[in-house]
């Protein structure tokens, strides 16, 4: 991974306890988020794809500092300097961290409170920040309101939630996390619960603003075909493993893992004389809880080898192609 | 599951999507951000009140709790006019006295208390009475008349006067008991469920302590041993009940508020513990609150009549205590011979703490929007 | 057992119109006035054949398998138009009579329904619910337990799953076995309304297999309801773009994703992203669906379309045929490029 990485994550881990009780400490774990590694360009846009439950969101929201890691580091330069963000406690540390790292929700009739107005809800990392003055921050806000396309921007300012559409909403949302300038933005699958229409214009606001203002995302989504829109490069989660992580149009032409393979060729297609290859894959997913030490995937696939996946631990994530990182022993490793 | 699901809840309502289209007016940047502020809650209520008028029953609970009001503010005008100068010592509420003179026949055995006097009490008047005399004799409790328009009482006290002046009573405690609750069944609610763990823990089996207490003896027990305070009876009703019940209602209120993803949002633009607590949780739990201040008052009018009857509360003048001089002087069980003694303060009580019950309930449906009819 | 586990009652042979929908008008009633659902909407559903109703939320394509099965809100109300099944109109008969159609003639799958099983009854005993109450005759606990052991073979799932709760099904297992529950009663048609929204991928793939084998099978009807285009260009043979109430394009799915001829229709298949082809910019649709309480006057895509024209904003565009059986309702079909198919204009 390269050294001028914006964000490097390294094995991080997050495990949660099943069934806690006061009398016995916990045995069980689900691991959530099992030893994940990857690094985002300045400017660069990460996909992380997969099916509910395989981490992805877990993994966002420890970027931002929602959820403590159980271990691993998340590495975050900032002034050319280069920080773990586990060891920023202090207040000063932690405001301009949330001055630097923002996140986007999903779900944009849930993530703004609907007693707030749209000024409130923009300006509230200004507010609790103790950034600028009143009229420098409704300045500021109308200024976001006009880039994200909500104008007249006196109209909206003070409207509340339910005033607004969900494509408006969402575009308050995006506001909101961009208002502090910040140069690392997590997108929790910011658009899918927008119709079509509207989730397009919403995708070509981000692409826009990443551009202008040189912000890196780490975009989280379930959709293949909307992280194909939105990433540069995109990583696929399985079970809290990232299986296959390369550019977008090198991992949609010629995916390697049997995951990524099985994933890519369920996604319907909008064109009625297309035909999709089968999807080869087996059973239903399984659960986290801890997992035997071997492939993630093993039971599931359709070309496992009891004689080689059988016997080892979930396997490492190696460049088999250029820039193209796979979990599979399977997978032989190709010459540039 | 159902099979045939009521299609309201699967369908996406038709108006949800159109609010958003609707146009509002632009708000004048211009304006100071109190002034806009301002305005957005004056909007706000306008809405609200609307949602509140369309129910019926509300308004009628309002309009009830309305004319309580004016009789607690005609009280003291009244003393200052028509009650007043020569007349307060007839119409005071506490010490006030006017003994109705009436006839009476002397008879031996009373069948009717109103006209007839046995020879034995005619004799505390008139050594010389004698049965089939007529004997002119101050009349207590007196049946209302153009002087005193619900009689008085036992002791010779406008009824009236007593009425009104004890209105003032009833909505001072009921404030300061739902007030009380407010403060405390939010407050704590809020914290149980944003801080969970020991927190929550500890608070809500506090909780459930005194949810398992009887208030009524409990309050018996207390007005045994020191005559409990009208603002006394507010804080004691007030704690019990926010801390007890409504604290847990509101506790799973904020629960649900405090994993809201809006929550997240502000924790992410940096907002401190206490920023997300008075900023997101409790303003989204107030509503919820306010309804259950509505169903604290009604309590609290009810609790301070029985109190009041059984003589433990340090009370000039009140609904129950009116009924409880009525009781102690063996009025209770004559029903409708002396109806003004019992029916008006019964009433007030009644009608008073219902009142704020009907509001409470038409508030309910502006803050719990599935109640609502479309 | 001899007879065919989901019997045709309908005598049709396949290709031969079954529903009929004609004119239908369907309005909520609210305090602000009339809000137009479903205005003036015709199609018809043949034997066997796999319809799909496409448009964005608020649109009206719930609200039209709602009025199919007279299942619209309390507010809603039918105020024109007929819906002819096997040629029986369902608009005038009584309630009643109706309870006798539905689940038995046309059922549904709901949206969300797979998430709306009771958690404390065995997902048998719910299926039997549906059965005691729409089966024509009473069954006995062994008929039942029969009857739904082959209904869950039907879709994938094992016999002995029905004595279990619904919290030990995984979300696939659930949705299968709401797709189980609709074809209790032998229904000829099924609406399935985002029979997959929430699920993976994956499992959608699954699902729509099963529902497409199901349809093969049986000769089954099945009108699909999706905000996806992708499934609808999938699963079905003919369908409809709705848009504000209105259905503004209808004909062979294979004809509208090659050559789309309704503006609305061509914005919203070339903003549709795909994981085939080449990568394209996508074209945004600019604006917000219209209040549907007061729609603008004209066609009800005016405000929003590119190719508007003082006509559009006046009259009304009637859904004519363009030829081939593809309705059009658009004054200027005629201006929208030809040559972009779903993934983006280039």
């Amino acid at each position: 991974m390269t050294t001028e990485a914006h964000v490097e994550v390294k094995n991080l881990e997050k495990r949660y306890p099943v069934q806690k009780s006061v009398f016995r400490s916990a045995k069980d774990f689900i691991h959530a988020v099992d030893g994940v590694n990857f690094s985002i360009a300045p400017g660069e846009s990460l996909g992380l794809v997969g099916e509910s439950g395989c981490g992805k969101t877990t993994t966002g929201r420890m970027l931002v500092k929602l959820l403590e890691a159980t271990s691993g580091q998340v590495l975050l330069k900032t002034d050319g300097e280069v920080v773990d963000i586990a060891n920023i406690t202090d207040k000063d540390d932690l405001k301009s961290f949330r001055s630097d790292v923002q996140m986007i929700f999903q779900d944009p009739f849930e993530s703004m409170n609907p007693r707030r107005t749209v000024y409130d809800t923009i300006a509230e990392p200004l507010t609790v920040q103790r950034i600028g003055t009143v009229p420098e921050r409704e300045t500021k806000v109308a200024e976001l309101l006009n880039l994200v396309g909500l104008t007249p921007a006196e109209s909206f300012m003070f409207r509340f939630p339910h005033e607004l559409s969900g494509g408006q909403r969402q575009r308050v949302a995006i506001a909101r996390a961009l208002i502090v300038d910040p140069t690392f933005v997590v997108a929790d699958e910011p658009t899918s619960m927008l119709d079509v229409s509207i989730r397009i214009s919403v995708m070509d606001l981000m692409l826009k603003l990443a551009e202008r203002l040189d912000v890196s995302y780490l975009y989280i989504t379930h959709d293949l075909a909307v992280a194909r829109y939105m990433c540069d490069r995109i990583a696929v989660m399985y079970l809290g493993k990232i299986v296959e992580l390369a550019p977008t149009e090198d991992l949609l032409a010629n995916p390697m893992h049997p995951y990524t393979k099985a994933l890519l060729s369920a996604v319907p297609v909008p064109d009625p004389s297309y035909k999709r290859p089968p999807v080869e894959i087996k059973g239903g997913i399984s659960k986290s809880i801890n997992p035997q030490p071997r492939c993630r995937f093993y039971d599931r696939c359709p070309m496992a080898r009891e004689d080689i996946c059988g016997p080892q631990d979930h396997p490492p994530l190696e460049e088999k192609a250029p820039d193209h990182w796979v979990a599979c022993y399977l997978v032989d490793k190709q010459s540039a | 599951m159902a099979l045939e699901q009521k299609p309201g809840d699967l369908q996406a309502d038709p108006l949800v999507a159109l609010e958003g289209a609707e146009d509002l007016p632009a708000i004048e940047l211009t304006d100071p951000l109190w002034r806009i502020r301002l305005r957005l809650l004056w909007r706000n209520f306008k809405k609200n009140w609307g949602l509140f008028a369309e129910n019926k029953i509300g308004l009628v609970g309002l309009f009830i709790i309305g004319v309580f009001a004016l009789m607690a503010i005609a009280h003291p005008v009244l003393m200052a006019t028509v009650w007043g100068g020569d007349n307060t010592e007839i119409y005071d509420p506490v010490i006030g006295y006017d003994a109705v003179v009436k006839e009476f026949i002397v008879v031996e055995v009373v069948t009717d208390p109103l006209s007839e006097i046995e020879l034995i009490d005619a004799r505390f008047t008139n050594i010389n009475a004698q049965v089939g005399d007529i004997i002119s004799q101050p009349q207590q409790p007196a049946p209302p008349s153009s002087k005193h328009l619900l009689g008085t009482d036992p002791l010779g006290r406008d009824v009236l006067s007593q009425l009104m002046f004890s209105t003032r009573a009833a909505f001072f405690l009921g404030m300061v008991a739902a007030l009380v609750t407010v403060f405390i069944a939010t407050t704590v609610g809020s914290m149980a469920a944003f801080f969970r763990g020991f927190v929550d823990s500890f608070l809500m089996r506090l909780a459930d302590l005194i949810l398992l207490m009887p208030l009524i003896p409990i309050l018996i027990v207390i007005g045994g041993f020191w005559t409990i305070e009208l603002w006394q009876l507010g804080v004691i009703i007030g704690v019990l009940n926010g801390f007890g019940g409504v604290a847990i209602v509101l506790r799973s209120q904020a629960l649900a508020v405090s994993v809201k993803p809006f929550v997240d949002a502000a924790r992410v633009a940096g907002g401190s513990k206490w920023h997300l607590i008075f900023r997101h949780v409790i303003p989204n739990v107030l509503p919820l609150s306010f309804l259950y201040m509505m169903f604290g008052v009604t309590e609290a009018i009810s609790l301070e009549a029985v109190l009041s009857f059984f003589g433990l509360l340090n009370v000039d003048m009140s609904w129950g205590l009116m009924i409880s001089v009525a009781q102690a002087e063996g009025y209770l069980l004559r029903g409708l011979d002396v109806w003004w003694l019992l029916f008006p303060a019964g009433m007030a009580v009644s009608v008073l703490a219902a009142a704020f019950f009907l509001v409470g309930r038409a508030m309910d449906e502006v803050v719990n929007p599935r109640l609502r009819q479309r | 057992m001899t007879t065919p586990l989901v019997e045709d009652t309908s005598g049709l042979k396949s290709g031969q119109t079954l529903l009929e929908v004609d004119n239908l008008i369907m309005r909520y009633k609210t305090k602000q006035g009339y809000v137009s659902a479903v205005e003036d909407v015709s199609f018809v559903l043949h034997k066997g054949e796999a319809l799909g109703l496409v448009g964005e939320s608020g649109c009206g394509k719930t609200s039209i398998a709602l009025s199919l099965l007279r299942l619209q809100a309390d507010n809603g109300e039918i105020m024109g138009g007929s819906i002819k099944l096997g040629g029986k109109d369902l608009v005038p008969i009584s309630e009643e009579e109706m309870r006798t159609h539905r689940w038995n003639d046309i059922s549904m799958v709901f949206q969300g329904a797979m998430n709306s099983w009771n958690p404390v009854y065995r997902v048998g005993d719910q299926i039997k619910e549906a059965l005691d109450l729409h089966w024509p005759t009473r069954l006995s606990r062994a008929e039942v337990r029969e009857r739904i052991g082959e209904l869950f073979a039907l879709v994938g799932l094992p016999a002995d799953a029905q004595d279990r709760y619904p919290h030990e099904f995984s979300g696939g297992m659930r949705q299968r076995a709401v797709i189980a529950m609709a074809l209790s009663c032998n229904p000829q048609v099924i609406i399935a309304d985002e029979p997959t929204t929430a699920l993976d991928v994956i499992v959608q793939d699954q699902i729509l297999k099963e529902l497409k084998r199901i349809q093969d099978d049986l000769d089954m009807s099945i009108i699909y309801i999706s905000h996806d285009i992708a499934v609808i260009a999938e699963v079905t043979d003919r369908m409809a773009v709705m848009y504000a109430g209105k259905m503004v394009e209808f004909g062979d799915t294979a004809d509208i994703f090659s050559a789309p001829r309704h503006p609305y229709a061509w914005l919203l298949l070339s903003s549709t992203p795909s994981i085939v082809g080449p990568r394209r910019q996508l074209a945004p649709l600019e604006g917000e669906p219209p209040n549907l309480l007061d729609p603008p006057t004209g066609c009800r895509f005016n405000p929003r379309c590119p190719f508007a024209t003082d006509q559009c904003r006046v009259e009304e565009p009637p859904l004519a045929d363009i030829g081939g059986g593809h309705m059009v309702a658009c004054w200027n079909y005629e201006d929208v490029p030809v040559g972009i198919t779903a993934g983006g204009v280039a």
